[in-house]
């Protein structure tokens, strides 16, 4: 058999166990293996297990992933998102539509604390649903905005997404990060311009809240300073040259837990709570990791990767009707598979086509984050969609679907604004990384 | 069965204490470097620790993520297959988890019998690698083991231990 046909069959192995709901990484696990074993021998593949899974276990650039999931997680623990959604309400919780523009904007500064966007959606849901509930927002704008708004979790850095992306491609994680913060700002922008448009055509949608007086508001900005002095500090400190991200996954997540006590927002049973959550979120992803090492040499054994390139670029196509092309299966794949998996699963086949068509790896990999961003609200397996049905089990499913619909069309002009103008992305890492 | 799932948990939750205190140890190594390194004296050797304490953290989480049903799996078709043919793929699942874990320990165990033969350590300190390979072994026959007394479960009862909490 050819490795091309082995390389076919093995995918196809892989589509049926996914489907079937073999876990992500098991399935990678037995094609990677097998697949290896069949081109490469048994030998190759039983050294290849062991070196990868030793070398990704104790790799210090992966660090980062269970430091920053551990700032997340005691974050959301210490309830840091209600004084970051304080400070947005009171200015802007008095126009129309206000409360809903608070939590995208609070949604926006957890994003900064935490790289996933189901913890930002999960905490913000807790804060801000009650909220727009008592003031009469409609269900369909209140849940949309909590379920969108969470996605920026992943695109404003710190994010995991960014991370993964990073180790998958041999890409700066320092760049990554810079690169996301325009494009994070934009669609938060987007997103507050949506709210008002549909509480602009629908008054009813969103009813304007009490207003707050000077004091109020220098109140609130005043709560919410030592989570934003953290955010610029561990943020900032990576570009100041204070400290690598690795550091600064430690440096943030230390002075959160600080925080926590000095405010007595967090206990040490909340503390160990959170810290059990995030080895168990470090293995589901570091399992995916190392099986995406397994089934990587696999595909490029199979050489499949280069057969795609050569009859994508072989098209005949311009530029950006083959980027096109490739970011329109990544959002039909959104609506199926859960988002890091797609992206484990798809990089090994794109990314080569990519750095060979000179698409920039920085820019690219913002276009399939906010792709990814969107999977999380897409029908039928919107993950964030879910978590704000777990917030609000009152609401039907379908009602948040609606509600979402809008902000998933403006994710999209987005898109379309990030392709047509890549300096958005490459701006920031350009000029201070250079 | 129950005496013996009674154990499991214990051990599940044992490797989830050792990853939880590693990561916090993880977490002040670091920041004692950050501040070590602003008052002109870095914590030597701190890249060795961290490095090997990763191993701790990441595979001491293995056994209680699948106890907890951490796995991500794609579940859109779930509603379109009967309950016995999901049940059995969770079964099966479960048996092939603990099969790849078994093979992890075994590769790992294997390349250790390598790093004595060589004689490799970590970079600074000189920690001999085989012990952190040994550790990462015993953690994968352990996430094995409950793996497969999951498969059991869901085989003969019929039980997700997933739903329910853990044992103490």
């Amino acid at each position: 058999m050819s490795p091309m046909i082995i390389g076919v069959t093995g995918l196809a192995a892989l589509f049926v166990l996914l489907m079937i709901r073999v876990p992500v990484a098991f399935a990678m696990f037995v094609v990677g293996f097998f697949g290896i074993a069949s081109l490469n021998g048994t030998n190759a593949a039983t050294s290849l297990l062991a070196s990868e899974t030793f070398t990704l276990a104790s790799s210090p650039e992966l660090v980062v992933i269970p430091l920053f999931i551990l700032m997340g997680n005691v974050a959301s623990a210490t309830g840091m998102s209600r004084q970051l959604y304080n400070a947005a309400y009171a200015f802007v919780g008095q126009v129309r539509g206000g409360l809903a523009s608070a939590t995208v904007i609070g949604c926006g500064g957890f994003a900064a604390l935490s790289g996933s966007s189901v913890a930002s959606a999960l905490t913000m849901g807790k804060v801000a649903l009650g909220e727009m509930d008592r003031y009469d927002y409609d269900t369909r704008l209140s849940t949309g905005v909590v379920a969108a708004g969470g996605t920026l979790g992943i695109l404003i850095p710190p994010s995991t997404g960014f991370v993964i992306y990073a180790i998958l491609t041999e890409q700066s994680i320092g760049r990554l990060f810079l690169a996301g913060v325009f494009p994070g700002l934009l669609l938060l922008a987007m997103f507050v311009a949506t709210i008002t448009l549909l509480c602009w055509l629908r008054p009813e949608f969103g009813p304007p809240g009490p207003r707050t007086s000077i004091r109020e508001k220098l109140r609130a900005l005043l709560g919410a300073a030592p989570i934003v002095a953290i955010i610029v500090f561990t943020i900032g400190g990576i570009y100041g040259g204070l400290f690598s991200p690795v550091e600064a996954a430690a440096v943030g997540a230390g002075l959160v837990i600080v925080l926590g006590f000095m405010s007595r927002t967090l206990n040490v049973f909340e503390l160990w709570q959170a810290t059990r959550q995030s080895i168990v979120t470090t293995a589901t992803v570091m399992l995916i990791l190392i099986a995406a090492h397994l089934l990587n040499p696999f595909l490029a054994l199979s050489h499949i990767p280069d057969a795609v390139g050569a009859f994508i670029t072989g098209l005949d196509m311009s530029f950006y009707s083959i980027l096109a092309i490739i970011l329109l299966v990544y959002l039909a794949l959104g609506c199926v598979l859960e988002g890091f998996a797609m992206m484990v699963l798809t990089l090994p086949i794109f990314f080569p086509i990519i750095t060979q068509m000179g698409i920039d790896p920085i820019w690219f990999g913002v276009l399939v984050v906010l792709t990814l961003e969107m999977g999380l609200i897409s029908p039928p397996v919107g993950l964030n969609v879910f978590i704000v049905k777990s917030v609000a089990p009152h609401v039907p499913l379908s009602t948040i679907f609606y509600g979402v619909m809008p902000f998933w069309i403006t994710m999209l002009v987005t898109l379309a604004i990030l392709v047509a103008f890549p300096q958005i992305a490459l701006f920031l890492p350009n000029t201070m990384l250079d | 069965m129950q005496a013996t799932r009674l154990i499991a948990d214990r051990l599940i939750n044992l490797s989830a204490i050792i990853g939880s205190v590693g990561l916090m140890a993880e977490m002040g190594i670091i920041l004692t470097d950050v501040i070590g390194r602003a008052a002109g004296v870095p914590l030597y050797g701190s890249q060795d620790l961290v490095t090997m304490t990763m191993v701790f953290v990441v595979f001491s989480g293995m056994a209680i993520c699948d106890r907890t049903g951490g796995h991500i799996a794609i579940d859109v078709f779930e509603r379109f297959f009967s309950n016995r043919f999901n049940r059995a793929i969770d079964a099966l699942s479960a048996a092939l988890g603990a099969i790849i874990f078994l093979a992890i320990a075994w590769t790992v165990y294997e390349s250790a019998k390598l790093s004595i033969m060589l004689n490799l350590a970590t970079n600074l300190l000189d920690l001999p690698k085989v012990w952190f390979q040994w550790a990462l072994c015993a953690l994968a026959v352990m996430t094995s083991l409950g793996m497969a007394l999951r498969a059991v479960e869901l085989g003969f009862s019929g039980r997700d231990v997933r739903h329910d909490g853990l044992m103490r």
